[in-house]
C-alpha cells in the first residue's frame, strides 16, 4: 500500500529553514511576529504561506535556546507588539546554519552535476 | 551557552505562565488583526478579511499549544495535570488509598528501619583513624579458642612482627569518681602507645607519656568527653588538676574525642570513661621471644591491639605470628597445648558475631517490602478492572499510551511518596524504640539514627515501590486493546479473568514469601526456647544484682572489707522479701572470667600445661542465692572465715579433671602465689556453671569465700557483685537495697544495678533481635498475605454472583455454594505454600549459624508454619466466601 511520507521530518526541514530565514531576516532589523510573516511570505514568494500560525512555536523554540529575544514596544502605527531581536548566540547559530546550508547544498550541486553529466 | 537558556526559560515557564499566556494571547490577536486590516486594504469586507486571516494562520489553538511546548516546561505542566488526576482518583476510593497507603508505609518503613541499623552497625566505620589497619590481637590454645595476651607475647610481637607498625595493651577495670555523689565508672588501662594505634589524638590537653607507663609513674587520668561533660561540665581548666579517684588523686592530662570507644566497649555496650596507664613492670616481666621465653607462659591477660603497617595485612601478620610461634615452640613455649596467636580486623572483631543475625534480617524485610508491593500492585489491579472504562474513554478521547501509563506511573507514585512518607514516619519511631530497647549483645546498634543516607534510602525505595507496584497493572492498561474495552459488555471479560489469573499469582508470590519468613521465625523461636532451656547451672529468676567496690582508701585490709559485706548481707537480709543474699566477684554470663593456676595433690599435669582453675571469689551463702546444684559436700558458711580451715568448692569439670578416678571431696589444692603451707581442701562440689557463655564447653572452676582468698593467695577483692534472691519481682528492691548500701557507708557507689534475667537475656541478645524481628515481619507478612488472599476471593465472589445466583436458584445449599467460593482461595494458598516452603528449605540456611538445637530444615517447624499460613488462608478465605453462601438469588438475578 503506497503511504504518503510520514509528514514530521518534511516539517521539521521547513522549521529549520523557516529558524533560518527568521534569524537571517531578524539580523538585519528588529520585527514583530506578523512583520517577519509578511516579509518571509515576500521573499519567499508566499512559500511560508501555508501555516502562518507555525512561526510562532518556532520563534518560542529560538527564544528557549536564547538565539532571539523579545520585548514589547509600540508598532509603527502605536499598537504594542512584541519584538524580537537576534542576539550574539543567534548571530553564531546563523553563520553556522548558513555555512552548513552552503556545504549542503555544494554537494547536493555536485551530485546533480555529476548526475546529469555522467548520464 | 545553551542548557542556561534551556534552565532559565523552563523556570521562567513555570513561574510567569500567567503572564506568558496573555502574552501569547495578544502577540497572536494583533497578527490577526493586523492580517484583517491587510485584506481589508485590499479591498475585502471585514468579515471576509477576517475569515482569511483566520484560514491563513491556522488552527489557533494548536499554535498555542505547540508554542507553550517550546517554552520548555510542558513535561512540569503535564506531571501536574496527572498529579491532579491522580490525586482526585485516589481521593475518590478512600479505602483503597488508606489499604495502600498503610500497606507501603510498613514497608518502607521497616526496610528503612534495618536498613539504618545496617548501616550504623555494618557500615559505618569504627571512630578510629583508618580503621581498616587496626586489628586484634589474640592468643589460643587447646580449649581456648580466642584468649588474652601475655606481656611477653605482646613484646615478642612487638620487635618481631613486621606487619604492625605498632602493638599495645590494655585491660578493663572499673573506678570511682569521688565527691557527694560517688559514681562508679568503667576505667581503662592502656599502655601510652594505645591512642595513637586505634589513631585517636585527645582533643584537649594530651595522652601518657612513656614516663608514666611504667610502675611508680605518676598518677595521671585521661577522661573521656563524655564523663567530662557530664562530670565536670566540660570545664577546660580541669585538664592539669587533680581529681578524686577510688580513694586517691589523679592529675587530669588529657580529654578524649567525644565518640571514642575502646574496641572493648562495643562488645560490652558501655563506655569506658576514664583511663590510666597500664604501666606493666617490664623490667620484671619481660623477656624477647627466643630462649628466654617463659616456657608455660605468664599471665594471659592483657587485650592486644595493633595498627598494621603501611601496605601491610591480615593475612600477612597471621603469616608471620605463625612463623614466630612455629619457632617459639621450639625452645618449649606453651609446647604441647597447640598454641597459637592470630589477629583479626576489628571491624570483624567488634561486628562479626552479630552480622549473620542482621543480615537475615535484612533479608527479611526485603521479603516484606515484596510483599508490600505485591499487595499493592494487586489492589491497583483491581482498581484496574474497575477503571477500564475510564481508561478506554480517556483513549478514545485521544489520550495516547503513554500519557495514560504516565497516569497510572503517577497514581503508584503517589502512593509510594504518601507511603514513604508514613514510612519515614514509622521509622523514627522504630528506631527511637530499638535506641531504647537495644539488647546489650549487639554492638552500635544503640547508636542507630534516621538520618540524611537513611532518608535517601527510603527514597530509593519509595521510587521503586511506584515503578514495581506500577509496572503490573500498566502492562496490563497498554497490552489490553483499550478500544476494545467500549465494545465489551464488562463482566466475564477476557481481560477480567487476565487479572484476575495475575492477581492469584501475586497472591501465591505474597504467601510463598510469608511462609520463608514464618518459617525463619519458627526456626528462631525454637533457637531462643532452646537457648532458654539451657540449664546455665544458676536460676536467674528473681535475683537481682548490682556492682559496689571497697577502696582501699577506706577499707585498708580485708578485715574491714568482710566487715562491709558482713553488715550489708546482715540488713539487706532484713529487707521484707529477700530471701537470701551474698557477694560474688563475678556475675555468670556477664563478665568472662580468667583463671589462676593452681597445683592439685595427687594431679600432675602434661608437659607444660598447667593446672589453671577459673577463680571466683563469694561470700557464704552464695550458692543458695544463685541457686547452683550441690553434688556433693557442703556449702560455704560463716565458718569458712579468715580463722577457720581453708575450704574450697569446686564444680565438676574440675572434679573430672583434677581428680579422675578419685575422691574430689577432701582433696587438697594449692593456689599460685600463696604461702607454700597454705592448701585449700576441698569441702564441696557444684555442678558446673555456664559462666562465659550458654554454649561451650565448661573450665574447671573453684569457689574461695572473699576472707579466706584474702589469706591465700592474699587477694583481696575490692569489687564485688551483691546478689539478692527475692520470691517476688526483683526490681522491687532496688530501692531499699540501694538505702541499705547507702547507710553503711554514702561514699560507695553503685552500679551496674541488674537482674539475672537481664543477663541471660543479654547472652542471647543477638538470637533474640533475629526472633524479635523475624516474628514482627512473619506476622506482618501473614496479615498482607490474608489481605491480598481476602481480596481474591471477594474479587471472584463478585464477578460470580451472577453464577452463585443461579445455583442458589437451582438448589445449591449455602454449604455448597460455600465451598465453591472457598475453592477460589485455596489454589493459590496451595501453590504459595508449595513454592515458600521450597524457597524456604533454601534459604533458612543462612541461618545456621544462629540457630542452636535445631536444624535449619527442621520438619515440626516447617509442619507448623504450613498449619499456620493455611489456617490464616481459611480464615481470610471465610468473610467473602459467606457472601456468595448468604446470596438471594431473587435479588441477583433481578439486576440483570
Amino acid at each position: 500500500m503506497p503511504t504518503e511520507p510520514r509528514s514530521r521530518p518534511r516539517a521539521e526541514v521547513v522549521r529549520g529553514t523557516l529558524e533560518m530565514l527568521s534569524l537571517k531576516l531578524l539580523g538585519e532589523e528588529p520585527m514583530h511576529g506578523w512583520g517577519l510573516s509578511l516579509r518571509l511570505r515576500e521573499i519567499s514568494r508566499d512559500v511560508f504561506d501555508v501555516n502562518q500560525g507555525s512561526l510562532y512555536p518556532a520563534l518560542q523554540a529560538m527564544l528557549r535556546r536564547g538565539w532571539i529575544r523579545a520585548e514589547w514596544r509600540a508598532s509603527e502605527n502605536n499598537r504594542r507588539a512584541r519584538y524580537y531581536r537576534i542576539t550574539a548566540e543567534g548571530r553564531k547559530q546563523l553563520g553556522a546554519e548558513i555555512e552548513e546550508w552552503n556545504r549542503t547544498s555544494a554537494a547536493v550541486n555536485r551530485v546533480l552535476r555529476y548526475a546529469f553529466s555522467g548520464a | 551557552m545553551a542548557w542556561y537558556h534551556e534552565i532559565a526559560s523552563s523556570l521562567a515557564a513555570i513561574l510567569r505562565r500567567r503572564r506568558h499566556e496573555s502574552e501569547m494571547e495578544e502577540e497572536m490577536r494583533f497578527h490577526l488583526e493586523m492580517e484583517a486590516k491587510r485584506h481589508i486594504e485590499a479591498g475585502m469586507t471585514e468579515a471576509q478579511a477576517r475569515r482569511r486571516a483566520w484560514r491563513d494562520f491556522g488552527g489557533v489553538e494548536r499554535h498555542k499549544d505547540d508554542t507553550r511546548d517550546e517554552r520548555g516546561a510542558s513535561w512540569f505542566f503535564d506531571a501536574l495535570g496527572d498529579l491532579r488526576v491522580a490525586v482526585r482518583s485516589l481521593r475518590h476510593r478512600p479505602g483503597l488509598t488508606a489499604a495502600a497507603t498503610i500497606t507501603l508505609a510498613l514497608g518502607i518503613g521497616a526496610t528503612a528501619t534495618v536498613f539504618g541499623v545496617v548501616k550504623r552497625v555494618l557500615l559505618t566505620p569504627l571512630p578510629y583513624n583508618e580503621p581498616e589497619r587496626v586489628v586484634a590481637v589474640w592468643s589460643a590454645w587447646q580449649g581456648f579458642d580466642q584468649t588474652w595476651l601475655a606481656y611477653d607475647e605482646w613484646e615478642g610481637w612487638k620487635a618481631r612482627v613486621k606487619s604492625f607498625a605498632d602493638i599495645g595493651l590494655y585491660t578493663d577495670g572499673a573506678a570511682t569518681i569521688d565527691g557527694d555523689s560517688p559514681e562508679r565508672v568503667r576505667s581503662g588501662s592502656v599502655q601510652q602507645n594505645l591512642f595513637a594505634i586505634l589513631g585517636v589524638r585527645p582533643t584537649r590537653g594530651r595522652g601518657f607519656t612513656a614516663e608514666e607507663d611504667r610502675p611508680g609513674g605518676p598518677a595521671v587520668a585521661v577522661l573521656s568527653y563524655e564523663l567530662w561533660e557530664r562530670r565536670f561540665g566540660a570545664d577546660p581548666s580541669i585538664v592539669g588538676r587533680p581529681i578524686q579517684i577510688s580513694g586517691s588523686e589523679r592529675l587530669v592530662v588529657g580529654i578524649l574525642p567525644a565518640g571514642f570507644k575502646l574496641p572493648l566497649d562495643y562488645t560490652s555496650g558501655e563506655r569506658t570513661d576514664i583511663y590510666f596507664p597500664l604501666a606493666t613492670d617490664a623490667a620484671n616481666e619481660g623477656a624477647l621471644a627466643g630462649p628466654e621465653f617463659p616456657q608455660g607462659g605468664s599471665n594471659h591477660g592483657y587485650y592486644g591491639v595493633a595498627r598494621l603497617a603501611a601496605g601491610a595485612t591480615a593475612e600477612g601478620a597471621n603469616a608471620e605470628l605463625r612463623a614466630i610461634v612455629a619457632e617459639l615452640e621450639k625452645f618449649g613455649y606453651m609446647a604441647n597445648v597447640g598454641f597459637h596467636a592470630y589477629v583479626v580486623p576489628m571491624e570483624e572483631q567488634i561486628t562479626g558475631r552479630v552480622r549473620p543475625a542482621l543480615l537475615v534480617v535484612l533479608g527479611a524485610v526485603v521479603l516484606v517490602l515484596l510483599i508490600a508491593c505485591a499487595n499493592v500492585a494487586g489492589l491497583l489491579l483491581v482498581r484496574g478492572e474497575a477503571r477500564r472504562r475510564e481508561l478506554a474513554v480517556r483513549a478514545a478521547l485521544g489520550a495516547g499510551t503513554k500519557r495514560l501509563a504516565r497516569l497510572l506511573i503517577t497514581e503508584s507514585a503517589v502512593l509510594a511518596a504518601l507511603g514513604g512518607t508514613a514510612g519515614v514516619t514509622l521509622a523514627y519511631v522504630a528506631v527511637r524504640l530499638l535506641r531504647a530497647n537495644a539488647p546489650a549483645g549487639l554492638p552500635r546498634l544503640a547508636e542507630t539514627s534516621v538520618d540524611g543516607t537513611v532518608l535517601l534510602f527510603a527514597l530509593v525505595v519509595s521510587v521503586m515501590t511506584a515503578l514495581l507496584t506500577g509496572a503490573l497493572p500498566l502492562a496490563h492498561a497498554t497490552r489490553l486493546g483499550l478500544s476494545g474495552e467500549l465494545r465489551e459488555g464488562g463482566r466475564g471479560s477476557t481481560a477480567g479473568r487476565a487479572r484476575l489469573r495475575w492477581r492469584q499469582a501475586l497472591v501465591a508470590i505474597e504467601i510463598a514469601l510469608a511462609v520463608v519468613l514464618v518459617a525463619g521465625a519458627g526456626l528462631m523461636i525454637r533457637t531462643v526456647r532452646n537457648l532458654l532451656t539451657i540449664d546455665p547451672g544458676f536460676r536467674a529468676e528473681g535475683v537481682l544484682t548490682m556492682r559496689v567496690s571497697t577502696p582501699a582508701t577506706w577499707y585498708p585490709d580485708s578485715v574491714h572489707v568482710a566487715q562491709f559485706w558482713d553488715d550489708i548481707q546482715r540488713r539487706v537480709a532484713a529487707i521484707p522479701g529477700v530471701q537470701r543474699v551474698a557477694a560474688v566477684r563475678l556475675l555468670p554470663l556477664a563478665t568472662e572470667m580468667g583463671d589462676w593456676g593452681l597445683t592439685v595433690e595427687g594431679y600432675t599435669p602434661p608437659p607444660n600445661l598447667g593446672t589453671p582453675g577459673d577463680w571466683q571469689v563469694v561470700t557464704p551463702g552464695y550458692f543458695e542465692t544463685m541457686g547452683l546444684t550441690l553434688r556433693g559436700g557442703r556449702t560455704f558458711n560463716s565458718g569458712d572465715d579468715m580463722n577457720g580451715p581453708l575450704s574450697m568448692i569446686v564444680n565438676r569439670s574440675f572434679e573430672e579433671r583434677y581428680f579422675a578416678g578419685r575422691q574430689a571431696l577432701g582433696g587438697r589444692v594449692r593456689i599460685s602465689g600463696s604461702d607454700s603451707t597454705k592448701w585449700y581442701t576441698v569441702v564441696g562440689v557444684v555442678d558446673d556453671v555456664r559462666h562465659n557463655a550458654l554454649v561451650g564447653a565448661v573450665k574447671p572452676q573453684f569457689y574461695a569465700t572473699l576472707a579466706q582468698f584474702a589469706l591465700a593467695p592474699g587477694n583481696t577483692r575490692r569489687s564485688m557483685s551483691l546478689v539478692v534472691r527475692t520470691d517476688g519481682n526483683p526490681k522491687a528492691l532496688l530501692q531499699p537495697v540501694r538505702a541499705v548500701v547507702k547507710a553503711v557507708d554514702p561514699r560507695l557507689p553503685v552500679s551496674e544495678v541488674r537482674t539475672m534475667r537481664d543477663i541471660v537475656d543479654a547472652a542471647i541478645g543477638g538470637q533474640r533481635f533475629a526472633m524479635d524481628a523475624l516474628g514482627v515481619f512473619g506476622v506482618v507478612a501473614l496479615l498482607l498475605s490474608a489481605v491480598g488472599i481476602l481480596g481474591i476471593v471477594s474479587q471472584v465472589v463478585a464477578s460470580r454472583l451472577h453464577e452463585f445466583g443461579i445455583r442458589a436458584a437451582l438448589g445449591a445449599t449455602p454449604g455448597e455454594l460455600m465451598a465453591i467460593a472457598l475453592r477460589t482461595g485455596v489454589r493459590q494458598t496451595l501453590t504459595g505454600l508449595g513454592i515458600g516452603i521450597v524457597a524456604a528449605l533454601l534459604l533458612t540456611r543462612v541461618l545456621r549459624t544462629l540457630l542452636h538445637g535445631v536444624s535449619a530444615t527442621d520438619p515440626l517447624t516447617f509442619v507448623a508454619v504450613v498449619g499456620v499460613t493455611g489456617i490464616v488462608a481459611v480464615i481470610a478465605s471465610a468473610a467473602p466466601a459467606r457472601r456468595a453462601a448468604r446470596i438471594d438469588p431473587n435479588e441477583v438475578l433481578r439486576v440483570e
